[in-house]
This record gives structure tokens, sequence and C-alpha cells, in this order.
């Protein structure tokens, strides 16, 4: 039955996320930026919430969430800063993907380290999912696998991995074409992948437009070999597409809450602003644009609570990837565009770095 | 909980509505478009079919399931019904547009006695009568008086792009008590059909939505008894808070009806993708398309969901201002695109009747954008509600 109302339960960790975002993230955010890296203790206090680690208790996890309170603590953390949000699920989609996708004896082998109480905040997992030659859409992934007689053998590339140089636990979305009558595509699956390896070049991507808290990886893969056990649960199982989708699902997410700290930042400041001995938001030129900012926003999160919905309630994976897509595409757009116009509600005051409105502008720019 | 599924209230809401647009309604469309009239049969077809049957059935479920959920079963309805056919769904027999202030405002006698007459199996309309030719959004400049004289109200004035205003058995009418107070000096009044002094002038040719009537009212010292006064519990600010209360529910029954439009542009813009691509169409060109069909679907879900949680947060009686006018603005310009683009795409086509009816929704979407409150409104509404402390003329 139609509803929209978030659970008590679901409230209260949202809001947990909220003053974890207004005390740790916000004020860390360009520093965060400049190092390219966020504090421990950030990680620590994370920890202690449980929000860091929401995979089986069994594996020193907090439990797993839904899929729908997992997006509402994102879009929380991104209100604090889109860039360490996004540090923190680029971080999370690692272990995520192993516990929906890997088989038992590969769960035991890499969450514990997630899990366990006194270093696991130290680990950083990471996910790779965008490529040279697309965006965050599943039909852009092309990374080849090809069964060889003991593993596998990877051709192509990845961009944009979220700690993807630094990462404990490195997951690859790649293709696998295990016979010829699949095409040349293939189906999805997922990798773990070794730090080094004959043929793996893992570049930092130092100097990017946005989003530079959470540092990334371009990884080029030139016949690279790895062992059968590598490959994550069974080929064709839907776990992959589960955490492909709920990854789509979570920058969604981090694109409603960027828009949210610009259209609340945006407005404190039309509200204190005066022009001609009014507040500029008294005047409807600023006003529209500040209510089609709203109007917008709800739209996209309303898309992404959708695809979020679906997933907890286990949809058809075609059902799943039209729905996280439409999301993504539709919230980075929206995010996109009230970023831009935030910084013009402000005038100059937006474009210079004393406010953050131009650090979320290049963070939603560099969600592609 | 956040749940996007339907119950099945909510299912067989939207079921039986399609069935009754696709049969009743899409057949019937082009021809009452171009003759800007409506055959008797229809009236009785969706009297027996949607009132007695399907939507009585949707009722019942929605009993069953405990919850209040009439705003959410009507906007869901409404969307299949302007799939079908936006001017025919306005002239579905009811109280219609009358039914909100009435229940609204009216005392229980007041509901019993206005609402009663559409419970008899006969076809009778309801209207609501507020835009003037001097004032639309701005009804506090509202030049309709109303002056009691002894046991009677007397209204004067002029009402102009009245819904079924010709058809109407029970129109309300909002008019002022005292032009001092400005809004607050506005009141509703039921004015039955046939009141001596009730003059029903031209009916509006439009470039859309023909074939829904749309009336011209003039109030020459009409009078109607002292009960016809929708008096709410007599508070000073009842009359304006009506209308605006009355906004607030219809906006996103006008949001679900141009959501509908678009969802059929779209599909049918789809289609001809498909079925109807002459020899020799460019394929890079045909692949643009369906990028851009893409883009508007996901627009047409977002715009659903606006509607819906307006609904929703009204069925909850969560005031709902904001997102009322949210719906109906981002609903009313996502139709415009809609049907735009499916007029863009279908332009080399062959004249068939999906081309017309891709063009008559053309035509009909643009009021979507104006009635009700246009966009610009709509976003006034909502700043206005963003920013409560703030004085945003």
């Amino acid at each position: 039955m139609l509803d929209f109302a978030p659970t008590e339960e679901q409230e209260e960790i949202r809001k947990l996320a909220q003053s974890i975002a207004l005390d740790h993230l916000r004020p860390h955010a360009r520093k965060a930026e400049i190092e390219h890296d966020s504090p421990n203790e950030l990680w620590l206090t994370l920890a202690q919430t449980g929000l860091t680690t929401p995979f089986p208790e069994e594996y020193g996890g907090s439990g797993p969430l839904e899929a729908v309170t997992y997006s509402l603590i994102a879009e929380e953390l991104a209100y604090g800063d889109p860039g360490l949000a996004l540090h923190i699920v680029g971080s999370l989609m690692g272990p995520l993907t192993v516990w929906l996708a890997g088989s038992r004896e590969q769960q035991e082998r890499y969450l514990p380290p997630f899990g366990n109480s006194t270093s696991g905040y130290l680990q950083r997992g990471s996910l790779a999912f965008a490529e040279r030659t697309g965006g965050y859409t599943l039909a852009d992934i092309h990374l080849q696998a090809r069964r060889t007689s003991d593993g596998y053998l990877l051709n192509g590339t990845k961009r944009d991995v979220v700690h993807g140089q630094r990462a404990d636990l490195r997951v690859v979305l790649a293709r696998l074409a295990e016979h010829e009558s699949e095409g040349p595509e293939g189906k999805l699956c997922a990798f773990v992948l070794p730090g080094t390896q004959e043929g793996l070049s893992i570049q930092a991507e130092e100097e990017k437009l946005g989003l530079q808290a959470a540092p990334s990886a371009t990884y080029l893969f030139n016949q690279v070999q790895l062992p059968a056990e590598a490959l994550l649960g069974e080929t064709g199982s839907s776990g992959v597409v589960r955490a492909a989708t709920l990854y789509q699902i979570l920058r969604a997410a981090i694109a409603c809450g960027t828009a949210r700290a610009a259209f609340e930042y945006c407005s404190a400041y039309a509200r204190e602003r005066i022009a001609f001995g009014r507040p500029i938001v008294s005047y409807q030129g600023i006003a529209f644009i500040i209510a089609e900012m709203a109007m917008k926003l709800d739209a996209a999160r309303l898309l992404t609570w959708r695809a979020a919905c679906s997933w907890d309630r286990g949809e058809a994976d075609e059902t799943l990837i039209h729905e996280a897509e439409s999301a993504q595409r539709q919230a980075v757009k929206m995010a996109q565009a009230a970023t831009t116009d935030a910084i013009q509600v402000m005038g100059g005051a937006g474009f210079m770095q004393d406010h953050p409105a131009e650090m979320w502008m290049r963070d939603a720019a560099a969600m592609e | 909980m956040i749940d996007f599924s339907l119950s099945k209230a909510q299912q067989a809401a939207r079921d039986y509505a399609h069935q009754v647009a696709l049969e009743e309604m899409r057949p019937l469309s082009l021809e009452c478009d171009r003759t800007e009239e409506i055959p008797e049969s229809f009236f009785w077809n969706m009297q027996r079919r949607y009132w007695g049957g399907a939507a009585a059935q949707a009722r019942a479920y929605g009993q069953d399931e405990g919850v209040k959920q009439e705003n959410l079963l009507s906007v869901i309805s409404q969307e299949e019904m302007a799939w079908g056919d936006a001017a025919l769904a306005t002239a579905i027999p009811g109280p219609g547009l009358a039914a909100p202030p009435i229940l609204s405002q009216g005392t229980p006698e007041q509901q019993a006695r206005f609402l009663s007459i559409y419970m008899d199996g006969q076809l009778h309309w309801g209207a609501l009568a507020l835009t003037e030719p001097g004032i639309g959004s701005d009804v506090a400049g509202m030049s309709t008086t109303a002056v009691l004289d002894g046991d009677e109200w007397v209204i004067n004035g002029h009402k102009h792009y009245i819904t079924n205003g010709a058809r109407a058995d029970l129109i309300v009418t909002f008019a002022t008590i005292d032009k001092r107070l400005g809004r607050e000096g506005i009141r509703p009044f039921v004015v039955p059909k046939g009141t001596p002094g009730l003059i029903v002038g031209r009916i509006e040719k439009k470039m859309g939505l023909r074939a829904s009537q749309t009336a011209e009212l003039i109030f020459d010292n009409c009078r109607i008894p002292k009960e016809n006064l929708l008096a709410g519990r007599g508070e000073k600010k009842e009359g304006f808070k009506a209308a605006m209360g009355t906004l607030d529910a219809t906006r996103p029954m006008v949001g679900a009806m141009a959501v509908g439009i678009a969802r059929a542009a779209y599909e049918a813009a789809c289609e001809w993708l498909r079925e109807e691509l002459p020899a020799g169409y460019p394929p890079h060109k045909r692949r643009a398309w369906e990028e851009e069909l893409k883009e508007l679907g996901q627009e047409i879900e977002m715009a659903r969901f606006l509607v819906w949680r307006a609904a929703w947060m009204a069925d909850r009686r969560i005031p709902n201002s904001k997102e009322a006018s949210m719906s109906k603005a981002y609903a009313g310009a996502l139709v415009m695109k809609a049907t735009a683009t499916a007029v863009r795409i279908t332009a080399p086509g062959e004249e068939s009747e999906r081309k017309l009816l891709i063009q008559k929704w053309f035509r009909d979407a643009k009021v979507f954008d104006i009635f009700e409150g246009t966009a610009q409104i709509q976003r006034l509404v909502i700043a206005r509600r963003l920013f409560p402390n703030i004085d945003i003329p």
C-alpha cells in the first residue's frame, strides 16, 4: 500500500546520520577535499554507530540494513558533505558486494576484517563500476573476463574507483563470456582483485573536478590472470546485480543529499541577504529558483525511494536495473541543476571558496 | 513504512478506470473533440459502469483496508481517465469540483442535502465557480457580491471558465460579503440550477479539452436560501480557506490528469517508433528519440510520485499546500514536454489516428500549466510555504 513516511526506527537512524553529517562531515569537508582523505576519527565514530558495518553479526557486522534505510543515511551523509559521503559509501560497497554476491567461504574470508571491533574502522573496501568508455549503467560495463584452465583472464579498464589505490578489499564488476553463444558481452559478474598482479596497473586519479574527498583510481587490465576463487559466488546469481543496483541507489541518494545541502544553504543566504531594501528571497526571480529546486529534489528523492523499496522487496533484476538507473540518472541531473542554481542565488558569494556551494557544484558534476 | 506498491483497492481503482478509459473514452475521443459535444450515451455508460460498479468496488476494498484513501484512489483513477481522454474525464456525471467545498465547509445537514441528489442514479453534475473575468488566482480581488436580504442571499456578479457550468445541478460560487475585508470576506454559496437570476452565458471555444464544457455564468440578483451558505465552523477565514483548501485537494487531481495525458503521448510516441517508422528513417535519429523518451518515461514516474504523495498527505490530513503545488507544477510542465516531444517525433509520419490523438493531447496539455493556478502561481505557493516568515509579494 502506498506510503511515504519512514518508520520511527528509520527516522531515528536518519537523525543519527544527520547529526554525524553536521558534526563530523560538514566541518571537515574542505580539509578532506584538500587532503583527498578523511580523518580516522571519523571512521571510528561511524564504526561505533554501526552505520558502516551493515552486514550480518556473525562477521562482526551490525546487521544488514534495508536499502530504503541506507538511502536515508546516504542522503544525510551527503548533506554533510558529498565527497565524504561517497568516501564512506564507496568503501562500504566492497564488503557489501562480498556479502550480496560471495559464497559463504568468501564471506568468511573477506568480511571479518571489516567487522573487527578494534581495527575494522581502518579497513577500506572498493567496488569498481564505471569504465573509460561509459558511466554508471550496467550496459556500460565491458571489462572482459575469459575463463582459462585455472582461472580467468581480464582485459579492459575501470575508472573512478573510490579507494581503488589503498583498498584492503577490491571488487570489480566484469562480463564473463563462458560460452560463445552468450555473445561477446557475457554475464555480469564480480571478482576480488589482488593489489598487485602482472598486467594490472592501478593509477590514482589526482586532479579531479570534484568529490576529491573520495580518493579514486583508474585500473588498466592487460591480460590479467586471476585464480578461479577470485570470482565472487556463482555466475548468473542475482547477487551481483543487487550489489551494482544498490550502489546506483546510494549514489542517487548522495546526489539528493548534495542537492539538499545546496538548497538549504542558498535558502538561508537568500533569507539574510538584503538587496534594494528587502531579503532577496522576497523577489520572485529568486524565490522561483528555490521553489523549483525543492520540487525537483522531492521528485528525484521519491524516484530513489521507489528503487530502494523494490530492492528491499527483492524485485526481478530487470525491474531493479531500470529503477536504480532511472533514480541515479534523475538524481544526478537534478543535483547538478540544484548546485548550479544555488550559486546563482548567492551571486558572487557563491563563486567564492568561503562558501561550500562551489564545491557542491563541482561534486555534482563529478558524479557522472 | 515507505512503500510504492499499490494495495488491492488501489490496484482495483487503476484497473477499472483503465478499462473504462480504453472502452468508453478512447473510441469517442477524436469525434468529441471535433464536435465539442458528448453523446448522452457516454454519460449513462459512465454513470452505470464507473460510479455504479468500478468506483464502488474500489471504495469497498478501500474500506476493508481500513485506511482513509479517497484522495489516493481518486488520483490513481484520474490518471487512467485522462489517459483515455481528459476532456471526457471532466464531464463524468457527479458532483465533481463542487464536492470538496461542500465536504470541507458544509454542515452534516448541508452535505446530506446537497450531495444526496447525486445518489439517485440519474445524470447530475456539479461545478465550482471561482474565476471571474477580472480575477484568477488573486481571489481576494473578487467582485461577485453576496448580500443578505431577509432569509435570502442575493448574489450579483460574473464568473467565467466554469467547467460543466451549464449542465451543473449545483454550483458552488465564491462571492464576497464585504469587499473591505479582502479575502477574509469571501464565502462559498451553493446555487442550484434553475435559480432565477442565474444565467448561463457563452460556452467557450478552446484550444484543447474541447469536449469539456467551459461556461460563463452571470448572477443577476440571484436569490438563494440563507441555508445555502457553506459557513464552515463560523471562523473568520473559513471562506477563503475553503477556496484554498479546495485547491489543495484538486491540484493533485489536475496533476494526475496531466500525468495521464503525458503517459498517453509517451506511449504513442514509443509505439510509433516501433510500429510506424517510415522506411529509410535514419537509425541514429531513432536512437536519439529513444534516449529522449527514456528520460521522459522517468520524468513521468517522478510526476506520478509527486501526485501520489500529495494525495496521500491529503488522506492523512497532513497540510499539503506545498506538495500539492509541486505535483501540479511538475506535472503541468511535464505534460507540455511529453506531448510536444510526441508531436516532434511523429511529425514525419503519415496521417493516422495515433497522430491525430497525439495532436489532440498536445492541444489539451497547455491548460494543465494554467488552470487551478498557473505554473508561476504554484511556484509562489511553494516559495511562500518554504519561507513562511518572509513576505513574497
